[in-house]
């Protein structure tokens, strides 16, 4: 247990430390798009999947979201520099938002 | 009006009904169609016309048929032929019957005939005039008193003409005109035969020549003025009346008067045709068992030698060809030409084979037959055979005296035994509107049923009259017997039937919204868009813990920042209301500030960068 706890804090600290704040927020913005995902999915669980056509819609948007995010993440990332040669974090980001438009234009076709 | 009808039913039962042999003809000129044609021939008398053929037609007629033309109609008629009567303008047909017609209708004063005779004369002299042309002229030139000159000479100039025309209708005129010829027409008589050769045979039974009614009609009475020739035999001259009768329909003043002069001509020639026919009704019953017969004529008039005897040779049912009488002889009737034939029978169809002298045909009559009920029972039976049915025993007129109670679980059954087999045995069970017909099943000897399974047929719970319905061709007194009434209850049934609507428009169709599914309670929804909405909280706490580096944010950045709120708010109003269509239209503009302002802002941030970056 006090392993784990020591696992647990050193990789805290070191996340703390060594990951950049660009980063850090994208973190933030995907543990924010995970939460709101969870609780929706927790309602279906709960109350039920009516109307069906929004909340796949809603959970589409929140997967999608964060696998955009995850992505964006990637490109930023200074230490995948390599894989994504010639791709800017301005490009990346500009991507982002491009397929986020279209991702909330089916979204929205689909709510209802 | 209904005496006329009356006479017009017997004139076509008696074509229809008497069948045709080959010594007898079947029918005559009834005197219906004789009545209808004096009516022809009268109103002829009385039109304007411009037509002097018609008025002789019509006077014809009514010298045929013995009658005298009304003596109101003959100053009219008179008037219109010496009207019409004029030299110059006439050809000679019509001159002919202008001066035929003036004499038939024995009309007063004296038709002016000057310039006829000359006419007359150079129609007979001319070589080109035609046969039908000089049979008038010569008939008129007699009929003014005057003999025909050379006898001779006109007989060579029909043969002449007769070469480059011997139509029919030429050969007829030109029997006429030989048979006034005396010995010089005797050169007709080598035609005789081809001309009779000529005629044309319809399904074995009439004779006719081409060119219709007048065209027959001159032919018949131009062959029957050489008797000694014997132009026709027995059943050529049978088949030609036979034609003649199937024209009695004719409708023309011509066409009624070639018809009886035809009639006339056969009915005075020696190869008369006899007419059996039953007169009257061809059914008799077991009141009035006489067949009336008569033998007659073509116009329904005594033969100049009575045939005799008349017998009936035999009788057969038809049903079953079973011989029921021979060789019985008729007895004489009220006039000469009735017979009398008591059919004492069983009720039915029968086929007589009737001799008239040499003479003889078939006729087809029918015995009617009363029919009663003997035995009549009705009841109620389980429809599952579980107890015997109780039924109740009934005499014809009667009612039942209660109502019989049914239901579903129940067959009625009716039995009943007749006097004789019937073609049409129903019960009919009637309420209002609704009505079910059973037809009676025939079990044997004149035995009928009807079991019906009120479960099945009935599935209705009211009450029904209950009807017997008896009916046959042959029986005097088919009728509908009320029998009484069933009360049927059925369970588990509707008490009105559903009346179904044969026509009009179909019941309107509801479009069915599916129903929506129960929503949850408005609180958990509220609580769970919260819920949804507070992880964008946790984002702020989280970013503002991090520390989110704003310095960077310009006035560079709002016109992106704009364009992409922008974008976000036409998604929520195409969430809203609008449809695909708008949001695209709109989109495009905002997307496109929006990717340019984006795109300016990026590059700045990206050259600015990249000093920074190469310092790290």
């Amino acid at each position: 247990m006090a392993q784990i706890n020591a696992v647990l804090s050193k990789f805290y600290n070191d996340y703390m430390s060594k990951t950049s704040k660009k980063l850090k927020v994208i973190d933030a913005y995907l543990f924010y798009i995970l939460l709101t995902g969870i609780i929706q999915f927790a309602y279906c669980v709960l109350v039920g999947t009516f109307p069906f056509n929004s909340f796949l819609s809603g959970f589409i948007s929140t997967v999608s979201c964060f696998v955009l995010g995850v992505c964006l993440r990637l490109q930023v990332n200074p230490e995948n520099k390599n894989q994504f040669h010639g791709i800017s974090p301005e490009r990346g980001f500009a991507d982002f938002i491009f397929a986020h438009a279209i991702l909330h234009l089916v979204v929205m076709n689909f709510i209802g | 009006m209904k005496m006329s009808s009356k006479l017009l039913l017997i004139c076509l039962l008696v074509a229809a009904l008497a069948s045709l042999s080959e010594a007898s003809i079947g029918g005559y000129i009834c005197p219906y169609s004789s009545k209808k044609f004096l009516d022809i021939a009268s109103k002829a008398l009385k039109a304007d016309t411009q037509d002097i053929s018609s008025l002789y037609h019509a006077a014809n007629s009514f010298k045929i048929l013995n009658e005298a033309v009304p003596a109101n109609l003959k100053p009219v008629a008179c008037q219109t032929v010496k009207k019409l009567f004029n030299v110059e303008t006439l050809e000679i047909d019509n001159l002919f019957y202008g001066v035929e017609s003036f004499k038939l209708l024995g009309c007063d004063g004296k038709l002016s005939t000057e310039g006829v005779v000359k006419k007359v004369q150079d129609i007979l002299q001319n070589e080109k005039s035609s046969v039908a042309s000089l049979h008038y002229a010569s008939k008129t030139q007699t009929f003014l008193g005057q003999q025909i000159s050379n006898q001779a000479k006109l007989a060579q100039l029909v043969q002449a003409q007769l070469k480059t025309d011997d139509s029919l209708l030429s050969l007829g005129h030109a029997l006429h005109l030989a048979a006034s010829l005396g010995q010089s027409g005797k050169f007709i008589t080598e035609r005789i035969e081809d001309i009779v050769v000529q005629a044309d045979e319809v399904d074995g039974k009439l004779l006719q020549w081409e060119g219709g009614l007048s065209t027959t009609s001159l032919i018949i009475t131009g062959l029957l003025q050489f008797p000694a020739s014997s132009p026709l035999n027995q059943p050529q001259a049978d088949k030609l009346a036979n034609y003649l009768l199937s024209r009695l329909t004719v409708q023309t003043p011509k066409g009624i008067s070639a018809l009886l002069e035809a009639a006339q001509a056969l009915a005075t020639s020696k190869v008369s045709p006899v007419s059996i026919s039953v007169t009257g009704q061809n059914s008799v019953t077991l009141d009035n068992p006489n067949l009336k017969i008569q033998v007659s004529d073509i116009f329904g008039k005594p033969l100049k030698t009575a045939l005799s005897p008349v017998v009936a040779q035999s009788a057969t049912r038809i049903a079953d060809d079973v011989v029921v009488l021979a060789k019985q002889p008729l007895n004489v009737g009220a006039k000469e030409t009735e017979f009398v034939l008591p059919l004492k029978l069983e009720p039915g169809y029968y086929k007589i084979l009737l001799n008239a002298g040499p003479h003889s045909t078939t006729l087809t009559a029918r015995v009617l037959g009363p029919v009663q009920v003997k035995t009549f029972e009705i009841g109620l039976s389980d429809a599952d055979q579980s107890s015997a049915p109780k039924l109740e025993k009934l005499t014809h007129p009667n009612k039942l005296n209660k109502k019989l109670q049914g239901d579903s679980g129940q067959n009625l059954l009716v039995k009943f035994t007749l006097s004789r087999q019937v073609h049409q045995a129903f019960l009919r069970l009637s309420s209002g509107k609704k009505e079910i017909i059973f037809v009676a099943g025939h079990e044997s000897n004149s035995q009928y049923k009807v079991e019906a399974d009120l479960g099945q047929e009935l599935p209705i719970s009211d009450s029904f009259n209950i009807e017997l319905i008896i009916g046959d061709s042959i029986i005097t007194n088919p009728f509908r017997w009320q029998v009484g009434e069933i009360e049927i209850k059925i369970t588990n049934a509707p008490t009105v039937a559903s009346l179904k609507t044969l026509r009009g428009p179909k019941p309107e169709i509801e479009h069915m919204f599916r129903k929506p599914e129960k929503r949850p309670a408005k609180a958990v929804s509220l609580l769970f868009t919260g819920l949804t909405a507070a992880p964008f909280l946790i984002l702020l706490i989280l970013w503002s813990r991090i520390g989110v580096n704003l310095s960077n944010f310009s006035m560079r950045a709002v016109p992106f920042h704009l364009g992409f709120g922008a974008i976000l708010g036409l998604f929520t109003c195409f969430w809203l209301k609008l449809d695909m269509f708008v949001t695209c239209a709109w989109l495009i503009p905002v997307g496109g500030f929006t990717f340019f302002t984006g795109h300016r802002l990026l590059s700045h941030m990206a050259r600015s960068k990249k000093p920074e970056k190469a310092d790290k």
